[in-house]
């Protein structure tokens, strides 16, 4: 029977072939929502790698201009220590501006073993760090003070980069990057990735310097953990005792959880953008494919009279309308697959191959559902086609 | 063969009620060639589908091949249909987007065969309406005595024991109706299969062992 149907839709291809196209581009369509969809979901599932609840950050601008470098120093230790003297600051870190859930980025390339790995974040951050979000460490351990003093300037690596560059291997206490000797990174730990650009998006491997005597004069940002019970009321002494001491400086201080949720916020938009012109699409297509077969049976009322007169059941009719349906879906996803497939195989906007299949495999499933779907109310209809009705009309 | 006793047909609608047979009890024997005659919308066709289990009458009993038919269910009726009845129209109803031999085939796609035996038996259904030099071809390329031909072998190709023809020659050229009406008397002459045919030609009519005529849904003769 599959043979007769498949003979049937191939000498009706050109009728069949804009139903055909309409599947395809539907297809295609819901690979890319599926794709985008799987790809959040994945990110989503992954660890955060930080607590960033009861974080807040404090954006400064750099008002203490001087070229002694202990003088520099010694201000930014008073306003450390003058912050960490609030009752209900847990720890802070001055950093580089590139804190979690924020839009600037620092990335460059690192070369490994002739390797090159593009779009390494890099990260200047103090030993208080790793408390005031609460990282993750996987492997060896976060900077402490002993690290301004090794020969060789340690760095931390989050687990994205160790796979980059270490695989599955050991990564503390060795090497990374091709650098000269003076030069030369060792790595002291590894911690979990964070994901810096929100719950959504895929945040790329990261490297982790101690900041040294000189970063004040650049490290724009604070990141200060607080008690849990840190209202407004504290976050307005915060922010009067910091203007108190940097009075020439703009202080804004601004909410992690606020900013995860903003980020979030900016990387769903084109999903549901995306959603709610497929959803306009797949209704489209639902319409259109539910009246093709409904002006399909109507038309082949004889055919539909002459199969039940030779001895077809109402099931059978019905159940060749469908599978005729699920045949040319089955052609369009082959044709549609083969497009779909190239994004992993060319490595298209650098994605996960395992997200692309997943994508692929959705799509596939939601098509062959909406055409089963859209052919079981026509089948049903051409079932109940009376034979010596049907066979009169012609 | 087919026995019907007091068919009585009534199609109704909200507001009118037709009756299309009256009480009609027909006996067809086993190698008959019968043909029912009689004018427009007298019923002959409504009979004629009653007889092949495409409709169902509003009174009456059907048995064919000593088989009662009222209590099959719709799988029962199919494969009946599937293996005993064999139909001839006279619009053919073939499928346009198939050639001949998957046409004539059609028939065989609801019984467990293989696809060798479908195309040995079709191709042997065609041979005996000439046509085995036509397989390839889509019916839209053929003559309408071609057609019917074509139909025929489909008719034929489950081996049925009954064919019914509903007006096989009504869209012929005479000499194209009497090669169509040759093949099913030689059908019925040679392979004994039971024949009942519609039609409005006399002379056909008058080829066939009995006639029997309708006139307002009642057997005149």
């Amino acid at each position: 029977m599959f043979k007769h149907l498949f003979k049937l839709i191939w000498n009706k291809k050109k009728q069949n072939f804009l139903l055909m196209t309409e599947m395809l581009v539907s297809f295609l369509v819901l690979f890319a929502v599926f794709t985008l969809m799987f790809y959040y979901y994945d990110n989503y599932k992954k660890p955060m790698g930080i607590k960033y609840q009861d974080v807040w950050v404090i954006n400064i601008n750099n008002s203490y201009q001087t070229k002694n470098t202990d003088s520099l120093n010694l201000y930014y230790e008073t306003l450390r220590q003058t912050i960490k003297a609030l009752p209900q600051v847990k720890e802070l870190s001055f950093v580089s501006g590139n804190t979690p859930f924020s839009q600037q980025i620092n990335n460059g390339g690192l070369t490994f073993k002739g390797k090159h790995i593009n779009g390494v974040n890099n990260f200047t951050t103090e030993d208080g760090y790793k408390d005031a979000l609460q990282v993750d460490v996987l492997e060896g351990r976060w900077f402490n003070k002993q690290d301004a003093t090794t020969k060789y300037r340690s760095v931390v690596i989050d687990a994205d980069l160790k796979e980059a560059t270490f695989g599955n291997g050991q990564a503390v206490g060795k090497f990374i990057g091709d650098y000269d000797d003076k030069n030369k990174l060792r790595v002291v730990g590894v911690i979990q990735t964070i994901k810096r650009n929100g719950d959504y998006v895929k945040p790329g491997p990261g490297i982790y310097y101690r900041a040294d005597t000189g970063s004040f004069r650049w490290l724009s940002k604070i990141l200060v953990r607080v008690s849990p019970g840190a209202d407004a009321a504290f976050e307005g002494k915060l922010y009067k005792t910091m203007a108190n001491y940097m009075k020439s400086s703009n202080i804004e201080i601004e909410h992690l959880t606020n900013k995860l949720k903003d980020t979030n916020y900016f990387a769903v938009i084109p999903m549901i953008v995306l959603s709610i012109v497929s959803c306009f699409l797949i209704i489209n297509v639902a319409l259109g494919l539910f009246g093709v077969l409904w002006y399909n049976i109507n038309k082949r009322r004889g055919e539909i009279g002459l199969r039940r007169a030779i001895g077809a059941t109402g099931n059978s009719v019905s159940s060749q309308l469908v599978t005729e349906s699920m045949i040319l879906a089955t052609l369009s996803l082959i044709i549609g697959s083969f497009f779909a497939i190239q994004f992993p195989l060319l490595n298209v906007f650098d994605l996960a191959a395992h997200v692309y299949i997943t994508g692929m495999l959705l799509a596939i499933i939601f098509v062959y559902l909406l055409v089963l779907v859209c052919s079981l109310y026509p089948g049903r209809q051409a079932a109940a086609i009376y034979p010596a009705v049907a066979l009169h009309e012609e | 063969m087919i026995r019907l006793q007091n068919i009585e047909k009534v199609y109704r609608t909200d507001t009118i009620e037709t009756l299309a047979l009256n009480s009609v009890s027909l006996d067809v024997a086993k190698g008959e060639f019968l043909s029912i005659m009689g004018p427009s919308g007298c019923g002959k066709s409504t009979l004629l589908n009653i007889m092949g289990l495409l409709d169902v009458p509003s009174k009456g009993s059907i048995k064919i091949a000593d088989k009662a038919t009222e209590n099959l269910n719709d799988k029962q009726l199919a494969q009946f249909r599937n293996k005993t009845l064999g139909f001839i129209f006279q619009s053919y109803h073939l499928i346009n987007d198939l050639q001949v031999l998957d046409n004539v085939e059609l028939p065989l796609l609801y019984r467990d065969t293989t696809a060798k035996e479908r195309k040995m038996l079709a191709t042997e259904a065609l041979e005996k309406v000439g046509l085995a030099n036509r397989v390839k071809h889509f019916p839209t390329q053929l003559s309408g005595g071609q057609r019917q031909r074509v139909a025929i072998a489909r008719a034929i190709v489950g081996r049925p024991d009954i064919i019914l023809a509903d007006e096989p020659t009504g869209n012929l050229d005479s000499a194209m109706g009497n090669e169509i009406m040759d093949i099913l008397i030689n059908l019925n002459r040679n392979e004994g299969t039971t024949i009942v045919m519609v039609t409005h030609d006399e002379n056909m009519a008058h080829k066939t062992h009995r006639l029997v005529r309708l006139f307002d849904g009642s057997q005149v003769q």
